[in-house]
């Protein structure tokens, strides 16, 4: 699904530039759950920026579901955004004074979805969420954990191929946390791949896949087994 | 742009900022107020000039006779040149194709009486086609004809107020009337827009007056129109041609200015139309000025808006918004705050113009008001003001890179 190769990337601070990742190869399959771990300054957030498109890699490959990401131009990320990514970030980032209901149907007014399809699609994932009665509140009206399922409802709204969480559980609770890796889990569960980035160990046992980053490079990669997040809900 | 989802989000910004929506929309309001005043003032100049010229054709010309300044073909300076009535004939065969309506004019004054009304009145002894040149309005009978002027009848043409006070309440038209003790049938009655005076005059046939008072050949001036069809240039060389031959006919010096008076109305009616045209320019140039620092006011605040929300602009963007789909939506902001208050300011400066406009009617000033061209082309000019208010802090939004608005947690 999801396949790098060489992939270097450094920022120019001033007159110096900073090499922040340095040869990353890394492959993900169809329906893994992968924890990328590191401290900051590991170029873990960076990786994510590359593979979510948000930011462009200075050379290597990235292959996304057999489609090579290069060369974007701005229309073009905004469309493979759209179609195979969905994003979940730590500060929710939902659309204040949108509803829930108009958050997770956002994704899908963008791929042009009918205004009726759009409402039935969004309830419909805010009910997997748990969130249907919430529809119509916005997000100032809820926790932090029910925004994150906001959040998530609205990253999965659009189907996309790979889903990329920047540390959905940085601002929440630690039994907050569980409830939002519990849905993470049922969701990988039904086949969807996804890479999340964290910094807390036990989220990161709460994946099936260990990826660890020092320095801008792999430094660790191993199956783990799963620590299902349920029991501790 | 028919979307409902981005109306209700550009209504969702202008309710939560109503404050700093009103501020911006005011002064596009207001600058196209202005513009619109300014310009129904000019429109009112005109209107006021244009009926102070509308109770004369616009193609005559009327020639005086006057008094020689210069000593010429042996003649000394300080002669009084006197028409007759070959002048008249003599310039309607020199001008043939060139003029339209041609008639002497004697200047007289005569007591009138009817029964036991009377009074005095200045009276002009002139052809029929005299009504043409001055536009004369007949609301009662007929004008005095061809015929009339070939058996020198004793007819008259009175005015309006002429009627009122020799005549009351009965009709003038078919009565005799006895002007400096002859008797003179009424066939007409006239009116004159605008002008009460002019409605105290008497017109009659030039023969008749000539013969009964002096027996004379002499006219006071001559009045005419030209060919319709002259443009400006052309009415001008007309007018020269015709003072020359008027000149050499009467032996002044081609120098003299004071030997003989030819007054053109289309040059006198040219130097206000090119007045009133560099009023309505300065004035479309102040009203847009003021509209520039309207629309610099809407684009200084859109600028700070899409600051406020460039985390919002990269969720979308991170959502696949397209680069476009985000200009979209900030230009259509701009021009929808825009062509609204600008619509407000325009309604509000038609209101105040329809209620005041037409009980304002003085010499120089006459019912300002605004055409439909004028009012399609502010719409035009506040939907492109619109664009461009929108269009850089749009350009900024859109290049809102997704990575950065994200970033700062």
């Amino acid at each position: 699904m999801i396949e790098i190769k060489d992939l270097h990337k450094s920022y120019k601070m001033g007159s110096n530039s900073l090499h922040v990742l340095k040869g990353i190869n890394f492959t993900a399959e169809a329906g893994e759950l992968v924890a990328i771990m590191g401290s900051s300054g590991s170029g873990k957030s960076t990786l994510l920026n590359i593979l979510g498109m948000l930011d462009g890699a200075d050379s290597g490959e990235y292959i996304l579901d057999g489609v090579p990401i290069k060369d974007l131009t701005e229309t073009k990320a905004a469309q493979y955004r759209n179609k195979f990514l969905g994003f979940v970030f730590q500060s929710f980032n939902l659309i204040n004074y949108k509803s829930a209901l108009e958050n997770v149907a956002l994704p899908l007014y963008y791929q042009k979805v009918a205004r009726k399809e759009r409402q039935e699609k969004a309830l419909n994932y805010l009910d997997r969420v748990g969130l249907k009665e919430w529809a119509t509140h916005l997000p100032s009206e809820l926790s932090g954990g029910q925004k994150q399922r906001v959040a998530i409802a609205r990253a999965m709204a659009a189907e996309p191929k790979v889903l990329l969480a920047d540390e959905p559980t940085g601002a929440l609770d630690s039994t907050t946390s569980y409830e939002v890796m519990d849905l993470i889990q049922k969701i990988n569960d039904e086949g969807n791949t996804i890479l999340v980035v964290t910094h807390e160990e036990d989220i990161a046992h709460m994946c099936k896949r260990i990826v660890h980053l020092k320095d801008g490079v792999i430094v660790e990669d191993k199956k783990i087994k799963q620590v299902r997040a349920e029991q501790y809900v | 742009m028919f979307d409902r989802d981005i109306w209700q989000e550009i209504f969702h910004t202008l309710r939560n900022n109503k404050l700093r929506t009103f501020l911006t929309g005011f002064s596009v309001g207001w600058a196209i107020f202005i513009l619109v005043m300014l310009l129904a003032s000019v429109n009112g100049m005109q209107n006021g000039f244009t009926n102070q010229f509308n109770d004369d054709a616009t193609n005559s010309i009327f020639i005086r006779p006057g008094t020689t300044a210069k000593a010429y073909a042996g003649f000394e300076a300080g002669r009084r040149i006197q028409f007759k009535n070959d002048d008249v004939e003599y310039i309607r065969r020199s001008f043939p194709d060139d003029i339209e309506y041609l008639s002497a004019r004697y200047y007289s004054r005569t007591s009138a009486r009817y029964k036991s009304e009377t009074g005095s009145y200045p009276i002009q002894a002139v052809h029929p086609e005299f009504q043409m040149i001055e536009k004369t309005i007949v609301i009662n009978g007929r004008y005095f004809n061809e015929a009339d002027l070939t058996n020198k009848s004793k007819v008259a043409v009175i005015g309006r107020k002429v009627a009122e006070d020799l005549f009351k309440k009965e009709d003038p038209v078919g009565k005799f009337v006895e002007f400096n003790g002859s008797l003179f049938r009424i066939v007409g009655v006239f009116i004159d827009e605008g002008d009460d005076n002019a409605e105290r005059r008497i017109y009659a046939p030039i023969g008749t007056f000539q013969r009964i008072y002096g027996n004379t050949n002499n006219i006071s001036a001559i009045a005419l129109t030209y060919n319709p069809s002259y443009d400006l240039p052309k009415a001008l060389e007309f007018s020269r041609r015709l003072e020359d031959i008027m000149k050499r006919r009467h032996k002044i010096s081609p120098e003299d200015q004071a030997g003989i008076n030819v007054w053109n109305y289309a040059e006198a009616f040219n130097d206000i139309s090119s007045f009133s045209a560099v009023l309505n320019t300065i004035s479309i140039g102040v009203g847009f000025l003021i509209l520039i620092a309207g629309i610099v006011g809407i684009g200084n605040i859109m600028v700070f808006t899409i600051k406020e929300r460039t985390k919002e602009i990269g969720v979308r963007k991170a959502l696949g918004a397209m680069p476009k789909q985000i200009i979209n939506l900030v230009l259509l902001e701009s021009t929808f705050i825009t062509t609204l208050s600008g619509f407000i300011g325009l309604i509000f400066a038609w209101i105040i113009l329809s209620l005041i406009g037409p009980n304002i009617n003085t010499p120089a000033f006459s019912n300002p008001s605004v055409s439909l061209s004028t009012v399609i082309t502010a719409t035009i000019i506040l939907i492109v003001a619109g664009v461009l208010a929108g269009l850089i802090p749009a350009i900024k939004a859109a290049n809102v890179k997704p990575i950065v608005a994200l970033s700062d947690k």
